[in-house]
């Protein structure tokens, strides 16, 4: 090291060390000029000066810094003199590095990354398995993973459940619980705004081991009855609502008009235990007696006693030198005896526990982009092995036509190392610069990418950057690929035949027999079009799913209809009036000129969530749905609900303005619904029942048929829906709802109006998540999107990558051949078997990659199969479609160099001998 | 006819690097002493080559063994003195035991009967 330094200090007072040497040499001449009293026999015994400094310096130890400013000189140089395939070497890296960079920083960002909190790794999640299947509740898309042949995983956790692994010191050394909140209207400093807010218990921030910004985080002493009402804030509400930190912590605020004081605010690095949720505010779980709605049939502190109502998020943290697997023998039978006394379960399939290490924040994230990830991460990978092809054939190229000054260097005495260095310093010079480029470029795509997975949701908050090792990965990139495509060819260059090369003329080595080169640089283009077809059929498959997908019947018309949610309950409207005020409302809304119709449910039919329950149904065929079996789904709607989404009624009527709360209780039921349950007879003036505690004896009678829609799910069959009018007391009690508006033109024309009339209406009810239909749908199927979308851009990435490659290849081989076609020309061969003896090559060639590539595809296409919606990994649709592609491609490719070959003077080529 | 030179020997590869660090064990010198004294102190056996002197003394000193200034000569010009550094000490005992064990290898083969 301290040698490395020395030379490096010398090498920068370089001229200073030459005239020190310089007079050393001089103080010596004289000295010996002195001794042997003459200067000329002095000097002839100092011999060679130039040779003696020339050694001298290389004593120095800067022969390889100097060798290799020369050759990056030299590189630049050799460069900036074909700035075409300089250019075009550069791109396709830059390209190839910035795709990897770019999907490596998400992986780094999702996968590799741990909780900002103390030690994560002593962090676990709990979790139950059961074999059966909810009967009733309600389901968000991804809140639970519900599967026909593993049977259902969830994470919510009654409270005495938790409160009993609280008690369990021996493996924890702390157990906290938290749940969503919701969107909550938030007012700070006179303004109100809805955030998102999460329950979380006494114990959450010393578990978790987050320490404060500001102020103090909610401790057990706040989660309560009766406790002073405190609030955590995040960083980024601190910084939006008050204008930082310090100013935050203190402040008093309202909540859905409930006085809260800000005790702290939590570091800026901290998202919530599941950082895709990422909450505005942390609430102690016992408020949530202070803020949820008072609901006579459900008061809410029930919450907290209820051994069968699942609803908190655990996570927990071992003591020291606890490992996972003893912590789950330890609790597994506790909870177990605790469920048989506790829950109404089927006692043969009882919840069993399930531990999950939770450095990573909760799975939902990595559940739903890992594999997407991997599979990106595939792809750009085997982008960057054609860039890697198709520069080393280029470099092969040029390399075939620097054959003679290869051999004129040789020749005169340079080492084979030395050339193979030089050489190697060029690729790694474009390497380098292709590099460097790819970073800017991964900058600008991790921007796209974010875009593209968020999808347009405000509070995404998986952020990628470029941090250290993502540049390392980088430059690992950069160099592995300087050295994989430069190595074959320089190696290939420089194994020359002296005599023959120098003999050769100046287009390049025409009666040479060696092949290698030529067949090296087939080798390649084979690899590139197999890996072409690769990546087209991926982007087939994928734009298949998504066209499938936008494809589905879904049983209403999802255009032009603009959805938002109105929250009264929390602007304090109560019952009976809060029916009222949203019927006043929907007719509000179906008087502004251009909506043809409007109406109002609980969630949207598309990109939300569902609520699902038992049905019985008096005088049914079979005595209606038994609980385990099949629950129906069920939603509240307004009047006029089932016209306003253009969904046909096939007997009897829709719900209309007449089913108010108090009118006699009536449903719309589904076709599939009515068939499974009636078979041939008329439903009509049937009674069903919903056998839950809201209001078990209530009869409900049946007045309407509708076809068949889509609700809740988009890629199964239509479930059983039953449609209720909202407000009535057989279902909840309503708090929020969705309003659906069926406009002429653009939706997003008539948001304006809409918050102008809910501001006259009631000033205190904020209009949220204004979206289309469609939007919601689109929302729903994004990663199918993303997916068709990059890998189409892939696909064409690859396409003109490979063709580059192609046309190189041939056009060199034509130049190479010029002479030869010359001559056959000259002896009366026809432009067309020109044209064919090129197009040949480039046939064969293709043949060749699709030989190798389509049973590759056909086994690898698998690993895709999960991504695919009503289709079969091996499509041959997809496969003949990128077979096409890539054929008409190669040929377009091979066909110019052809035809020059074919337009070739042959007088002027055999003058060129 | 003019007096003959003494026989010269040839250095054999890699062994100035030792002579100079020996020759640099008494004191700092110039390069010219340097040559000086080993051609002395063999009795005019051995002849230092400028042509290789110079390199081998730059190298020694980019290896941090030897170490370089200016200062003043006895007749007061201005010359590049080199010393021993510590860790130049340490080279010379172990190149210099190494060289004793060699000699007296060579010495055992080609003399056998004076070994005895």
């Amino acid at each position: 090291m301290r040698q490395f330094f020395r030379q490096l200090n010398w090498w920068i007072r370089r001229r200073r060390k030459e005239e020190e040497l310089m007079e050393e040499l001089q103080f010596h001449l004289s000295e010996e000029a002195e001794e042997r009293q003459s200067e000329s026999a002095a000097r002839r015994e100092l011999g060679n000066l130039a040779l003696l400094q020339e050694a001298t310096r290389a004593a120095w130890g800067w022969t390889f810094w100097e060798r290799l400013v020369q050759d990056v000189r030299y590189a630049w140089r050799t460069m900036a003199a074909n700035k075409a395939f300089t250019g075009l070497a550069i791109l396709s890296l830059a390209l190839g590095i910035g795709a990897n960079t770019a999907i490596f920083s998400f992986m780094d960002s999702i996968l590799l990354r741990s909780l900002p909190v103390r030690d994560p790794q002593a962090l676990v999640r709990l979790s139950w398995h059961t074999r059966g299947h909810a009967v009733h509740g309600i389901e968000y898309h991804d809140s639970y993973v519900d599967d026909a042949k593993i049977g259902m995983t969830g994470g919510g956790f009654s409270y005495p459940a938790f409160e009993l692994f609280g008690k369990n010191d021996s493996v924890f050394s702390s157990v906290f619980g938290y749940q969503g909140a919701g969107n909550l209207t938030l007012t700070a400093l006179g303004q109100a705004e809805l955030s998102s807010g999460e329950y979380v218990s006494g114990d959450y921030f010393r578990g978790l081991g987050v320490p404060p910004a500001a102020g103090r985080l909610i401790g057990p002493d706040d989660d309560h009855v009766g406790a002073p009402a405190v609030v955590a804030i995040s960083f980024a509400l601190s910084q939006k609502r008050f204008g930082g930190p310090e100013r935050a912590a203190g402040q008093s605020i309202l909540i859905n008009d409930i006085p809260f004081t800000v005790a702290g605010v939590t570091p800026p690095e901290f998202f919530g235990a599941d950082p895709e949720l990422a909450p505005d505010f942390y609430l102690p779980m016992h408020t949530s007696l202070l803020l949820q709605a008072p609901n006579p049939r459900h008061p809410p502190a029930s919450l907290y006693f209820a051994a069968d109502y699942d609803w908190v998020d655990v996570m927990a943290r071992l003591h020291p030198g606890v490992s996972l697997a003893r912590a789950q023998a330890t609790l597994a039978p506790q909870f177990r005896q605790f469920e048989a006394t506790a829950t109404t379960n089927d006692r043969n399939d009882l919840p069993a526990l399930v531990m999950a290490p939770a450095a990573g924040g909760l799975d939902s994230l990595r559940r739903r982009y890992s594999k997407p990830l991997y599979l990106l991460m595939a792809l750009v990978g085997l982008i960057l092995a054609i860039a890697c092809a198709n520069i080393a054939n280029l470099q092969l190229a040029r390399v075939a036509v620097r054959r003679r000054e290869m051999a004129v260097r040789l020749s005169m005495g340079a080492g084979r190392g030395r050339v193979i260095r030089q050489l190697l310093t060029e690729s790694l010079l474009l390497a380098v610069l292709g590099g460097a480029a790819g970073v800017a470029f991964a900058l600008w795509g991790i921007r796209v990418l974010t875009l593209l997975l968020g999808n347009g949701r405000e509070n995404f908050t998986l952020r990628a950057d470029l941090n250290w090792h993502v540049l390392a990965v980088a430059a690992t990139l950069s160099l592995l690929t300087g050295i994989l495509f430069g190595m074959a060819p320089a190696l290939h260059a420089t194994r020359v035949d002296l005599i023959p090369a120098l003999k050769v003329s100046r287009t390049g080595e025409r009666r040479s027999r060696s092949m290698g080169g030529v067949s090296l640089s087939r080798l390649l283009v084979v690899a590139q079009i197999a890996i072409s077809l690769l990546i087209l059929v991926a982007a087939g498959l994928f734009v298949r799913t998504l066209s499938n997908l936008q494809s589905i019947q879904l049983g209403f018309h999802r255009e032009s209809v603009l959805t938002f949610a109105l929250n009264a309950r929390q602007a304090g409207h109560r019952e009976p009036e809060i029916a009222t005020f949203y019927n006043r409302l929907r007719k509000r809304f179906s008087q502004i000129p251009g909506v043809r119709s409007a109406s109002l449910s609980e969630f949207a039919l598309m990109g939300q969530g569902t609520m699902f329950t038992p049905v019985t149904v008096s005088g049914a065929r079979n005595g209606g749905s038994e609980p385990g079996r099949r629950s129906a789904k069920i939603l509240a709607v307004g009047a006029g609900f089932l016209s306003t989404m253009e969904i046909p009624i096939l007997l009897g009527r829709e719900i209309d303005e007449r089913d108010l709360h108090d009118a006699p209780m009536v449903a719309v039921v589904s076709e599939e619904f009515a068939r499974d349950h009636f078979g041939d007879r008329n439903p009509l003036g049937e009674h069903l029942r919903l056998p839950t505690d809201r209001c078990p004896k209530c009869e409900i009678e049946i007045v309407g048929v509708a076809r068949d829609a889509r609700y809740g799910r988009l890629k199964e069959d239509p479930d059983w829906v039953v449609y209720l009018p909202f407000g009535q007391p057989a279902w909840d009690p309503v708090s929020r709802m969705i309003y659906e508006l069926r406009t002429s033109g653009n939706p997003q024309a008539y948001v304006h109006t809409v918050r102008e009339v809910v501001h006259q209406e009631d000033a205190r009810v904020p209009v949220a998540d204004v979206k289309t239909q469609s939007a919601l749908i689109d929302g729903m199927i994004s990663r199918e999107i993303t997916f068709a979308r990059l890998c189409t851009a892939f696909g064409i990435l690859a396409l003109l990558i490979a063709c580059v490659g192609l046309y190189g290849t041939v056009a060199y081989n034509v130049a190479r051949r010029v002479g030869e076609i010359g001559i056959r020309m000259a002896l009366g061969a026809r432009q067309g078997a020109v044209v064919w003896m090129v197009l040949r090559e480039v046939l064969i060639l293709t043949a060749a990659g699709l030989a190798i590539s389509v049973p590759v595809v056909a086994v690898t296409s698998k690993f895709v199969a999960s991504f695919l919606f009503e289709m079969k990994a091996n499509d041959p649709m997809a496969m003949a479609a990128a077979v096409t592609i890539l054929g008409t491609a190669a040929i377009l490719a091979g066909y110019l160099p052809a035809r020059r070959a074919s337009r070739i003077d042959p007088m002027l080529a055999l003058r060129h001998e | 006819m003019s007096q003959k030179p003494p026989a010269r020997v040839e250095l054999l590869q890699g062994t100035l690097d030792l002579l100079i660090l020996r020759t640099l064990l008494t004191g700092p010198e110039h390069g010219h002493a340097i040559a000086k004294h080993i051609q002395r102190t063999s009795q005019e056996l051995l002849q230092v080559e400028t042509g290789s002197l110079y390199p081998a003394l730059h190298r020694l000193e980019a290896q941090g063994w030897i170490a370089a200034s200016w200062e003043l000569s006895g007749k007061g010009k201005r010359a590049r003195y080199y010393r021993l550094t510590a860790s130049g000490r340490r080279q010379l005992v172990s190149e210099q035991s190494k060289w004793d064990t060699f000699s007296r290898a060579m010495g055992l083969v080609l003399n056998p009967e004076e070994a005895q």
